[in-house]
C-alpha cells in the first residue's frame, strides 16, 4: 500500500501536529496564568525579593567557588585563573586515613544522634503533653528550652567543668562511689557519648516546640471520644497523639537525615582534642583544619562538596521512601 | 431500666454559673433532644451526662445508678460530636473498632461487630477507607458507627449533623429517627436546629440561660409553649408577638390593641386579667388571609410576600409590630397580591403576660 492509499499516515501526523499545537497552547496558557498571578499578588512575590537575593548572595554565589574542588587552586591565580585537575583533590581525600577517620567518626556520630537525639524532643513534647499543672509545666519546659538559648561556648565551658577531674560534678559524684577520676575529654572512648549527650541537652527541648505545635493541632474531640470509648492517658498518647503527629515526625526526619553530616562543627572544636582525635574528629573540623589552618582550599572544598552530595542523596532517599510508605514527604 | 435522671445539676466555672440547677429525666428507649440557642447550656449538659464535664451540684444517675464521680468509660455512654472526631490515620473498620479494641474485646467479636455496624450504616463499601476519603454524610454515619458498636445504655449526640449542608442534613436527620428506632437505645441528643428537635424527638427540652424552660412532645411546645422565650424559639417562622391589653368585651375580655379588638378564647384566668398588658403570641400558620367586608378582620400593612411554591409568607406589621403569616397558595394568587387584613381564630391565640412573659394558666390547645 502507498502512503497515497493509507490514509492512517496523513491522520496520524496530522494527530501529532494537533497534539503539538495544544501543548504550545497550553504552554501559552500556563504563561498567561502565571503572568495574571503575577500581577494579581504582586505585593507577595516584593516580600519574597529579600529571601531570593539572601539565597543568592549567601547560597548560590558562593557555588561558583565549588570548582575549586577540581582545580589546583591558587589564591594568587583566582578562581578562574587556577588550572583543572579533574577528581585528584577526591582520590587524595579517600587515600588520606585523617579524611576516613573522619568520615566514619561523623557517620558515628551522626547515628547515635539520630538513634539518641531525634527521639528525645518527641518524648519530651509528649511527655509535657501530659503535665496538667500549667505552672509546673511551663517552668518546666523554661528549664529545657533554656540550653539553646546559650552560647556554645559557654555549654561547653560547662561540660569541660562538669567533666573535670579534680572539680567536675561528675567526678565528684564518682569519688562518693569510691571510684577513681576519669578524664572524660581526653578519652576518646568518652568523647562520642559526652558530645551527643551536650546536644541532647542544648537543644531537645528547642527541637521539642515543633512537636508541641503539632499536638496542639490535634482536635480535642479526638481525646474526648477516646475518653468516652475508654481510652487511658497512656493509650491516647499512642493511639492518638503519636499517629496525629507523625507526618510532623516524619518531615522532621527527613530534615534530620539532610543534615546527618552536618554534627555540630562549633561543638566539636571546643571539645575535642589532639588525645581524642580518633574519635571526635569529622569530615567538618577535617575541613576546617585543612582548609583554613593548612591553607588547602581545594581539597577542603572538595571535602564539603562530597559531604553536600551525600547530604543530597540521603535527603533524597529519605524523601523517597517516605513518600512511598507514608504518604508524607517535603516535595 | 436505662433511662437518665438529672437531679439540680449545677455546672459552674469559679463564680460563674451556667446550668443552674437542671431537673430532667429520660426514660428508656425515649428520644430526648435538648435545644436553645447558643451558650443556653445544652452542651455543657450533654457532656456533663458524657462525664466530659465534671458536676459542680446534683445527682446525675444512669440506669438508676449514681454517676456523678463515674469515669465516662464506665458510664455505658457513647457520644457523637458535631465534627465527627474520626481518627484521620484509621480507616473506617479501624475507627468503628477503636472502642472495643481499648477495651480488648476478641479479635471475632471486633470483626463481626463492625460487619454488623457497617452493613446497618451502609459503610460495608467504605471499611478500608481513611475519613479523608468519605464525603460528609458518610463521616457522620462512621461517627455514629463507632457509637451504636459497643451497645451502650445510653447515646449522646452533640449537634451531629450541624457541619453538613441542608440536604443531607434532612436525609441524616431520617437515618438516625430510623436508626433509633431500629436498636431502641436511649437517646440524648443536643441541637440548635428547632426543625432537627421538631423532627427527632419523643420529648424537647428547650433550654435558655442555662435553665429548663419547657418540657413536652414536640406538639405540646408548639400548640402551648409556656412562654415567649419557647413561642419564639419553635417554629419557623417564629410565634408572632403583639402587645396588647385585655379589656372587657360584651361576651367576655377581650384583646385591645390600637383601638381593634380581638376576641380570644374563654379562659378563667382572663377575667381576672382585665386592665392587664399581654403579649398575644399568633402563630403564623394559624392565621388567614381575609377579603375587603369579612367579619373578625384585623388590618396589616403588607411589606412583602415571600413565594415557597406551595405556600407563601406573607411579611407585613400588625400595630407597628412586625408580624407573618404562612399561607397556602394554590388558587389563592389573586387574592394575596391585594391582600390587607387577615382574620384570627381566638382559640388559636396564646396569651402571654406582659411583664413575666409566662402563658396566662388555663390555655390548653388540644393536639
Amino acid at each position: 500500500m502507498t502512503r497515497e492509499q493509507d490514509p492512517t499516515v496523513g491522520q496520524t501526523e496530522t494527530l501529532v501536529v494537533e497534539a503539538r499545537e495544544a501543548q504550545r497552547h497550553r504552554k501559552v496558557g500556563q504563561l498567561e496564568r502565571v503572568g495574571d498571578h503575577l500581577k494579581r499578588e504582586w505585593q507577595l512575590y516584593v516580600m519574597l525579593i529579600p529571601t531570593i537575593l539572601w539565597l543568592l548572595v549567601f547560597l548560590y554565589k558562593p557555588m561558583y567557588g565549588l570548582q575549586i574542588a577540581f582545580k589546583d587552586y591558587s589564591i594568587f591565580r583566582g578562581v578562574a585563573g587556577s588550572p583543572w585537575i579533574g577528581l585528584e583533590h577526591f582520590q587524595t581525600l579517600f587515600g588520606n586515613d585523617q579524611f576516613i577517620r573522619a568520615l566514619k567518626n561523623t557517620i558515628i556520630i551522626s547515628f547515635y544522634g539520630l538513634i539518641f537525639g531525634f527521639p528525645m524532643p518527641i518524648i519530651l513534647a509528649l511527655m509535657f503533653n501530659e503535665i496538667l499543672v500549667q505552672t509546673f509545666k511551663k517552668t518546666a519546659q523554661t528549664i529545657v528550652y533554656l540550653p539553646h538559648f546559650v552560647s556554645s561556648v559557654i555549654i561547653a565551658g560547662i561540660v569541660i567543668t562538669a567533666f573535670s577531674p579534680s572539680a567536675g560534678i561528675v567526678n565528684t559524684f564518682l569519688g562518693w562511689f569510691g571510684m577513681e577520676s576519669i578524664y572524660f575529654l581526653t578519652k576518646p572512648e568518652w568523647f562520642r557519648p559526652i558530645f551527643v549527650g551536650t546536644g541532647i541537652w542544648q537543644e531537645a527541648g528547642f527541637q521539642s516546640i515543633v512537636y508541641l505545635a503539632a499536638i496542639a493541632g490535634v482536635s480535642p474531640t479526638l481525646y474526648e471520644s477516646a475518653v468516652v470509648d475508654g481510652a487511658s492517658r497512656w493509650q491516647m498518647m499512642w493511639k492518638i497523639t503519636v499517629p496525629s503527629i507523625l507526618p510532623t515526625i516524619i518531615i522532621m526526619l527527613i530534615i534530620r537525615i539532610g543534615n546527618m553530616l552536618e554534627v555540630s562543627f562549633e561543638m566539636i572544636i571546643l571539645l575535642y582534642q589532639p588525645a581524642t582525635y580518633s574519635t571526635a574528629d569529622v569530615v567538618n573540623t577535617f575541613i576546617y583544619r585543612q582548609g583554613i589552618q593548612g591553607g588547602q582550599y581545594d581539597l577542603a572544598a572538595a571535602a564539603g562538596l562530597f559531604n553536600a552530595v551525600v547530604a543530597f542523596v540521603l535527603v533524597m532517599t529519605a524523601n523517597t521512601i517516605s513518600k512511598r510508605y507514608s504518604r508524607t514527604s517535603l516535595w | 431500666m436505662s433511662g437518665v435522671r438529672l437531679e439540680g445539676i449545677v455546672k459552674a466555672y469559679g463564680e460563674v454559673r451556667v446550668v443552674h440547677g437542671i431537673d430532667l429525666e429520660v426514660q428508656e428507649k425515649e428520644f430526648v433532644v435538648l435545644v436553645g440557642p447558643s451558650g443556653c447550656g445544652k452542651s455543657t449538659t450533654l457532656r456533663m451526662i458524657a462525664g466530659l464535664e465534671e458536676i459542680s451540684g446534683g445527682d446525675l444517675t444512669i440506669d438508676g445508678r449514681h454517676v456523678n464521680r463515674v469515669a465516662p468509660k464506665d458510664r455505658d455512654v457513647a457520644m457523637v460530636f458535631q465534627n465527627y472526631a474520626l481518627y484521620p490515620h484509621l480507616n473506617v473498620a479501624e475507627n468503628i473498632a477503636f472502642g472495643l479494641r481499648i477495651r480488648k474485646e476478641s479479635k471475632e467479636h471486633i470483626a463481626a461487630s463492625v460487619e454488623e455496624v457497617g452493613t446497618i450504616l451502609g459503610l460495608t463499601p467504605y471499611l478500608e477507607r481513611r475519613p479523608a476519603d468519605l464525603s460528609g454524610g458518610q463521616r457522620q454515619r462512621v461517627a455514629m458507627g463507632r457509637a451504636i458498636v459497643r451497645r451502650p445504655k445510653v447515646f449522646l449526640f452533640d449537634e451531629p449533623l450541624s457541619n453538613l449542608d441542608a440536604k443531607l442534613r434532612t436525609q441524616m436527620r431520617a437515618e438516625i429517627k430510623r436508626l433509633h428506632k431500629r436498636l431502641g437505645v436511649t437517646s440524648i441528643y443536643v441541637t440548635h436546629d428547632q426543625v432537627e428537635a421538631m423532627t427527632l424527638a419523643d420529648r424537647i427540652v428547650v433550654m435558655h440561660d442555662g435553665r429548663i424552660e419547657q418540657v413536652g412532645t414536640p406538639m405540646e411546645l408548639f400548640l402551648n409553649p409556656a412562654n415567649t422565650f419557647v413561642a419564639g424559639f419553635l417554629g419557623s417562622p417564629p410565634m408572632n408577638m403583639v402587645k396588647a391589653t385585655i379589656v372587657a368585651g360584651e361576651h367576655g375580655p377581650v384583646a385591645e390593641f390600637n383601638g381593634e379588638r380581638l376576641a380570644l378564647q374563654a379562659i378563667p384566668s382572663l377575667q381576672d386579667a382585665v386592665g392587664k398588658q399581654v403579649t398575644l403570641g399568633i402563630r403564623p400558620e394559624f392565621v388567614k388571609v381575609a377579603p375587603e367586608g369579612s367579619t373578625d378582620r384585623v388590618t396589616i400593612d403588607v411589606d412583602l410576600i415571600e413565594t415557597l411554591g406551595s405556600e407563601a409568607l406573607i411579611h407585613g406589621s400588625l400595630m407597628g409590630e412586625p408580624f407573618v403569616v404562612r399561607t397556602e397558595t394554590v388558587g389563592q394568587m389573586s387574592v394575596l397580591d391585594g391582600i390587607s387584613g387577615i382574620t384570627i381564630a381566638p382559640h388559636l391565640i396564646r396569651v402571654f403576660d406582659a411583664k413575666t412573659g409566662e402563658a396566662l394558666p388555663g390555655q390548653v390547645l388540644a393536639q
